[in-house]
């Protein structure tokens, strides 16, 4: 049975075009650095056949962690209980440690019912907002009976009702709902540049203590004040150097390289993976060699 | 509603049809671009992923604007993205299609391929399996994960050229095989009857068959039978039938 504990070092989003790559290779001493893999339970709750076959594959080999895209933990319509009692159902078949989401939403109500976008939008940051995505973070932590992690998400329009900026909201709902906070590195960096801020500043004032794990991804730039957060491209040095910033600041912590579109074959990926692991292993070093 | 989730409502009413309902006050309309294509593009593959026919008979223009119209007027209310294709197929039939001009097959082309997605997620079921197979004197087992299907279109035969106008009664069996390859056969009325008393696993083969001479007052019921066996061996072969089952 993994437990929370058993996710530590570098993972990689599990996508379908890099699930035969991995299976040919398990073992392999160049795939060596993928210590655990993250689903998606939007793609995987009720699989049967060869993706059913897929996961269990998995499930004997990787620590998995599921980061879910559709719970909408920010969103108007009533928190889809079903779906998390699947999630809480499917977390207990797998033995999977950890569920995270997004701090956004991605559903609306149409004629009076649910519908979904399938996409991360962005909650306008408001003392109501912090008070009602806390409480649905609880709400799901109940039904789960197990703490969750959210995700500081990227979005690209500033709501022009806000009422704090990212940090605060950030800060706010983690305090109230006593939640984990699953830091994606990349989001920080692509934010900063499109809403103006310094990013190193705002990294200072995560709340260390409540990181679970990161993210780290490449994203496009479309303009020069505009980026947008593809999963589709290499890693860029500042973002790199955030996660260093990370690293100084809160010790290290489980990293997960996400590629979800413009994927490449897998040794293409790789030199990123090494690379976590290569500047993970450097502050191990570093803390010994400070002991000693 | 509170505050926020007005503004949450008019700023996803906007992204779904932004041409009937106009962005929040005070968003930055360039911005606002970024969503609406992401949102949509988004919806639009995890559509057009399941209807690569339908696209090509319709076009990419007007495969577009009816993904449009989808997102624009119909709940998808699951959260799970297997189910997206399934919501599109129930937009579909709420359709004029006169008004639209769409060919007359599209919804049975889109729920033909839409099968193909169905049948790659039927569980199978487990049963024990003689070792060597009697599909006469035994029960044949067809497998759990098919779908026996039935149009009034030839919608295994439809493409971009290939664009019937009129009705043919078409039975097609969709099935995976063991390599989760799904696959299908059209079908003649006689063999569907077959597949239809077999499916169940309840009777065996040869009481299938007796049952299907009696239905088509057939003079030589052996006929069928020797006919009906060379069918049921070939869809074993094909890996529609598993074996057969004597307990």
């Amino acid at each position: 049975m993994s437990l929370v504990t058993d996710i530590k070092g570098v993972g990689l989003g599990l996508k379908r075009e890099l699930i035969p790559q991995i299976q040919q290779r398990y073992q392999d001493p160049s795939i060596a650095n993928i210590e655990f893999v993250e689903i998606a339970p939007e793609n995987w709750i009720n699989a049967e056949g060869k993706a059913a076959a897929d996961l269990s594959w998995f499930v004997e080999r990787y620590p998995i962690v599921c980061h879910g895209l559709c719970l909408s933990l920010g969103g108007p319509d009533p928190l889809n209980v079903k779906f998390l009692k699947q999630v809480k159902a499917f977390l207990k078949q797998h033995q999977i440690p950890l569920y995270t989401e997004h701090l956004s939403y991605c559903t609306d109500i149409q004629h009076g019912e649910a519908g979904y976008l399938y996409d991360l939008l962005p909650i306008p940051f408001t003392e109501e907002a912090v008070h009602y995505v806390a409480k649905r973070i609880r709400q799901t932590q109940d039904i789960l009976e197990q703490r969750i992690a959210v995700e500081n998400a990227s979005f690209y329009v500033a709501a022009p009702i806000s009422e704090m900026d990212e940090i605060s909201f950030i800060k706010a709902v983690l305090a109230e709902a006593d939640c984990d906070l699953h830091l994606d590195i990349n989001n920080i960096y692509v934010n900063s540049i499109n809403f103006n801020f310094d990013a190193s500043a705002f990294l200072k004032q995560i709340p260390g203590e409540r990181i679970v794990y990161s993210h780290i991804a490449g994203h496009l730039q479309v303009q020069p004040d505009l980026l947008v957060d593809t999963h589709g491209e290499p890693i860029i040095d500042p973002v790199w150097k955030l996660l260093e910033q990370a690293y100084m600041q809160f010790g290290t912590f489980p990293t997960l390289l996400e590629r979800d579109t413009n994927i490449p074959p897998l040794p293409d990926i790789l030199p990123e993976l090494n690379k976590i692991k290569q500047i993970q292993s450097s502050f191990h070093h570093q803390k010994s060699v400070a002991t000693c | 509603m509170l505050a926020f989730q007005q503004y949450q409502i008019a700023f996803t009413a906007h992204i779904r049809d932004p041409k009937h309902n106009s962005k929040p006050a005070r968003v930055k309309d360039s911005r606002m671009a970024i969503y609406r294509e992401i949102v949509f593009n988004n919806i639009l593959s995890s559509v057009s992923a399941c209807f690569p026919v339908c696209i090509n008979v319709l076009g990419k223009r007007k495969w577009q604007q009816l993904c449009r119209a989808f997102f624009a007027q119909h709940q998808a209310n699951s959260p799970l993205f297997r189910e997206i294709p399934a919501a599109f197929l129930s937009f579909l039939n709420t359709q004029d299609f006169t008004q639209l001009k769409l060919p007359a097959f599209l919804t049975e082309l889109a729920h033909y391929e839409w099968a193909e997605l169905a049948v790659s997620n039927i569980p199978e079921h487990n049963c024990t399996l003689s070792t060597d197979a009697d599909l006469l004197n035994e029960r044949p087992i067809l497998t759990n994960a098919h779908l026996l299907l039935v149009y009034n279109y030839p919608v295994h035969t439809i493409s971009k050229r290939i664009q019937p106008t009129t009705q043919t009664k078409t039975y097609i069996l969709m099935f995976r095989s063991s390599a989760f390859r799904i696959r299908f056969i059209a079908l003649n009325a006689m063999t569907f009857e077959l597949l239809k008393l077999i499916k169940n696993n309840t009777i065996t083969g040869k009481q299938a068959l007796l049952q299907i001479a009696e239905m088509i007052q057939h003079p030589q019921p052996d006929a069928i039978m020797q006919f009906g066996e060379a069918i049921l061996k070939d869809l074993m072969v094909q890996e529609a039938i598993l074996g057969s089952s004597g307990l």
